[in-house]
């Protein structure tokens, strides 16, 4: 076959995909976490060799959120059902966060024993469809999952 | 109601199934009949999917709370508006809203292609139908949108609190018309695959439609980001969130695609790239779907978990198989008529361009997906944060820049060296002008220097552009400038139109540097009558304030808003409590400039010691994304316009046809 491109071109689209490899293995490097559920995180065993830096996922204890005076953020308990790891996040919450929120956290374990998040997101707890169907009640499902609105957790200004 | 709901659904799945059979056997006998029955079918089951969507309309409506459907996403206290975008709040409606998109730009093809592409509709309609009766199947068996309860609640749950927000009735709609949108250059391509018609009629006929859903896949995406800037805890207008991402891929992709068609057009090249961006975009479109619903990745978007995810996989695979098998049997055909021989030419940028977008569009598909490959392969769930989708698009957009400032001012062909220096001489002093101007201005981000002055360059590449062409055509008609260039941009919209949409991308790409580079904030607890600042602005907490009304009880701040000494204005952040039970949701409150936006969130309040927690940021340039949104959406639409070239040919490629058949 006759050259079909010049080779300028074949060099530069070379240099092009060399660069995306070179990003990508830079930019992979720092930003792989591992994502883990409370029992895993709190397993000696657990793997530590992407860094400090762990994403966390369970669902808030209930009646554990204890909002930080004067700032935003709070402490609160996760849990995986089987083992509970305290949490602190030091930001704004978001709407979702409430008791039985599935929350996924991500950043260290401090040196007391505490889960210091750099970020938070937390999904409802899904009181629309599977949880409605067993107790058969709208409304009492609704109340339940969110026990005299939220403001007993203090998740809202009163 | 509801039953007859289902009963459309049912019918309609009928109707669609036959539509493909009728279609492929018509193709394959070449019998016309059959063929016209299939395109009837169409409309027959558009007609019944419309049914179906109203009567879900009216059960919500009309509160009827003995739907699973309605109780879970309606409420009696439910302002219309809300009621209304129920439709598309759970996932058995929107899936039926999805469905609804795709039949009824079904029913537009077939309609507006009676006469014309007679040898491609065939297997388009087939195509096209063998989507939407996966979809109905999906809506009849497995989500179903009218499924009874046991027994009548008194009230429905009402729509998530947070998906109560005007832009409710605009993004999901947005963004579902540009993804089913592209399922139609998809069905074009398959189609001129089977029949082995592979000159540019599959296209052509379908380029408009391409930019239609291109434009409302970027407009979806950027009302996103608008709606998660104003809502709180969806991470600012931009998260990495694997459903953002799932937009974004195959908007990247479509990109690229509108770009290299132009080639394709001109030079007959790059004609597997392109049939393989299309059916690219299709595919991602339905894994976009696919990770919204699924839940398989965890993302603030997907609510909830659910079944669907194993069905839509296998009928990604299906489709995968059938075009990328469809594709390399007809390889052997699609050899390019002409040779990429000239490194200075707009096909070589073209081609750059190309690889930058497909690139990103992999580093994002690979930077979602990667938690489901690490736990494939090694057992274990690894995330990739949001510094992986910024180092690696960061550079791509630069580079991506820079092409939108080059390769306007690059011939087709063989460009001379020299010309290219001379018309780049000007936005090149600009783009100096710009560093030096930054630096002078106390700007040390590297960053946010390079985006600057690059975009600079790319203003004034384009805004040259323009002016050389007015000065051009003011030269061959001797008419004013005016009337030189209204004649100019009418007559070439799509050009004209691709550089509007090209300002209004850098106008983005400005807005996104200001607002992550220079991003300000603070956080106070304040007694009434005390203040706090950030940047320019100064915040006095006067009072609490709250308000009532059917659905919802507001408590919100209010705050006096001091630029310097002189007062700007009053911001009331605060939490909207709704009567039916749900989470509270916060209320930021945003004072918006072109300089930046003041940002406040109420996240606490004390009533013992009268102290409200406040947050605020302060977040420079960040409107230029949405004003650049705009200017982008114009672009598109002039680009869509009729050009009188379009139209000429469109007569040729009728009197083709019309003589075609004759002989």
């Amino acid at each position: 076959m006759a050259q079909r491109v010049s080779r300028k071109i074949v060099i530069t689209v070379a240099l092009i995909v060399t660069g995306f490899a070179i990003l990508f293995s830079v930019g992979l490097k720092g930003s792989l976490v591992y994502y883990l559920t409370v029992s895993e995180f709190l397993d000696p065993a657990r793997q530590t060799d992407l860094g400090d830096n762990f994403r966390v996922n369970g669902t808030v204890e209930a009646g554990s959120i204890k909002r930080l005076e004067g700032a935003p953020g709070a402490r609160f308990v996760m849990t995986d059902g089987a083992r509970t790891l305290p949490v602190v996040y030091r930001k704004e919450l978001p709407d979702t966060f409430v008791d039985g929120a599935e929350t996924v956290v991500e950043g260290s374990l401090g040196p007391d024993g505490t889960f210091a998040a750099s970020t938070l997101l937390a999904k409802c707890p899904s009181k629309y469809e599977a949880q409605n169907r067993k107790t058969g009640n709208y409304k009492k499902a609704a109340d339940q999952d969110n026990p005299a609105g939220a403001q007993e957790t203090g998740a809202a200004p009163r | 109601m509801a039953d007859f709901g289902a009963l459309c659904l049912f019918v309609a799945l009928a109707t669609s199934g036959w539509a493909v059979l009728a279609s492929y056997n018509g193709w394959r006998a070449r019998l016309g009949e059959l063929v016209l029955s299939a395109e009837r079918a169409v409309y027959a089951t558009w007609a019944l999917v419309f049914l179906a969507v109203l009567s879900l309309q009216y059960c919500i409506f009309t509160d009827q709370f003995d739907l699973e459907y309605v109780a879970s996403y309606s409420n009696r206290a439910l302002p219309r508006l809300y009621k209304f975008t129920a439709l598309w709040g759970g996932q058995a409606g929107s899936l039926l809203f999805w469905l609804f998109i795709l039949v009824s730009y079904a029913s537009l093809i077939v309609l507006t292609n009676r006469r014309r592409n007679r040898s491609l509709m065939p297997l388009v309609v087939t195509t096209l139908m063998v989507v939407s009766t996966f979809f109905l199947g999906l809506v009849s068996f497995m989500s179903r949108p009218f499924v009874r309860l046991a027994f009548m609640p008194e009230d429905g749950n009402g729509l998530n609190p947070q998906l109560q927000n005007p832009f409710m009735a605009i993004h999901p709609p947005c963004l579902y018309l540009g993804y089913v949108g592209l399922t139609l250059p998809f069905a074009f391509a398959i189609a001129a695959l089977a029949t082995g018609r592979l000159d540019d009629t599959w296209f052509r006929t379908t380029r408009r439609w391409t930019i239609l859903s291109w434009f409302f896949l970027g407009t979806g995406v950027l009302l996103g980001g608008w709606w998660a800037y104003v809502e709180l805890g969806w991470g600012g207008y931009w998260a990495w969130d694997p459903v953002e991402n799932a937009s974004l891929i195959p908007w990247l992709t479509c990109t690229a695609f509108l770009h290299s068609v132009m080639i394709e057009e001109r030079k007959k090249m790059l004609r597997v790239w392109n049939l393989s961006l299309v059916i690219m975009s299709f595919l991602l479109s339905i894994l976009g779907t696919f990770i919204t619903r699924s839940g398989v990745i965890s993302s603030v978007h997907s609510f909830t978990k659910s079944d669907i995810g194993p069905v839509f996989a296998a009928f990604l695979g299906l489709c995968t198989l059938v075009s990328v098998g469809l594709l390399l049997y007809r390889v052997p055909m699609l050899q390019s008529e002409h040779r990429l021989d000239s490194f200075v030419s707009r096909e070589s940028t073209f081609l750059f361009n190309n690889l930058l977008l497909v690139g990103a569009a992999f580093a994002v598909l690979w930077g979602t997906l990667f938690p489901i490959l690490s736990e494939a392969v090694r057992g274990v769930k690894i995330t990739v944060g949001p510094p992986f989708f910024n180092e690696v698009m960061v550079p791509i957009a630069f580079a991506l820049v820079t092409l939108a400032g080059i390769c306007p001012v690059i011939a087709w062909r063989r460009a001379s060296a020299l010309k290219l220096v001379e018309k780049i001489q000007v936005p090149f002093w600009a783009l100096l002008g710009a560093v030096a101007a930054l630096l002078l201005g106390g700007v040390r981000d590297v960053y946010a220097i390079v985006s600057f002055s690059l975009a600079t360059f790319v203003i004034a590449t384009t805004v040259m552009e323009f002016w050389w062409g007015t000065r051009s055509r003011q030269r061959v008609t001797g008419q004013n400038a005016g009337s030189a260039f209204l004649s100019l941009v009418d007559r070439n919209k799509r050009r004209y139109g691709g550089f509007v949409v090209h300002l209004g991308f850098i106008l983005i790409v400005i807005g996104v540097t200001g607002s992550t580079a220079f991003k300000q904030e603070s956080t106070a607890s304040l007694r009434r009558g005390e203040s706090f600042s950030v940047g320019r602005y100064r915040m006095v907490f006067e009072d609490m304030v709250s308000q009532e009304d059917a659905n919802r009880e507001f408590m919100g701040a209010r705050l006096a808003v001091y630029d310097g000494q002189s007062r700007r204005g009053t911001l009331v952040p605060g939490q909207n409590f709704y009567k039916a039970g749900q989470n509270p949701s916060t209320e930021v409150d945003i004072r918006y400039t072109l300089r930046d936006d003041l940002y406040l969130i109420l996240t606490g309040f004390d009533p013992q010691e009268g102290r409200a927690t406040l947050k605020a940021y302060l977040n420079p340039l960040v409107n230029w994304i949405w004003i650049g949104g705009g200017v982008l959406i114009l672009g598109a639409w002039f680009a869509m316009l009729p050009d009188i070239r379009d139209r000429r040919r469109d007569a040729e490629a009728k009197l083709r046809e019309v003589e075609s058949r004759a002989a």
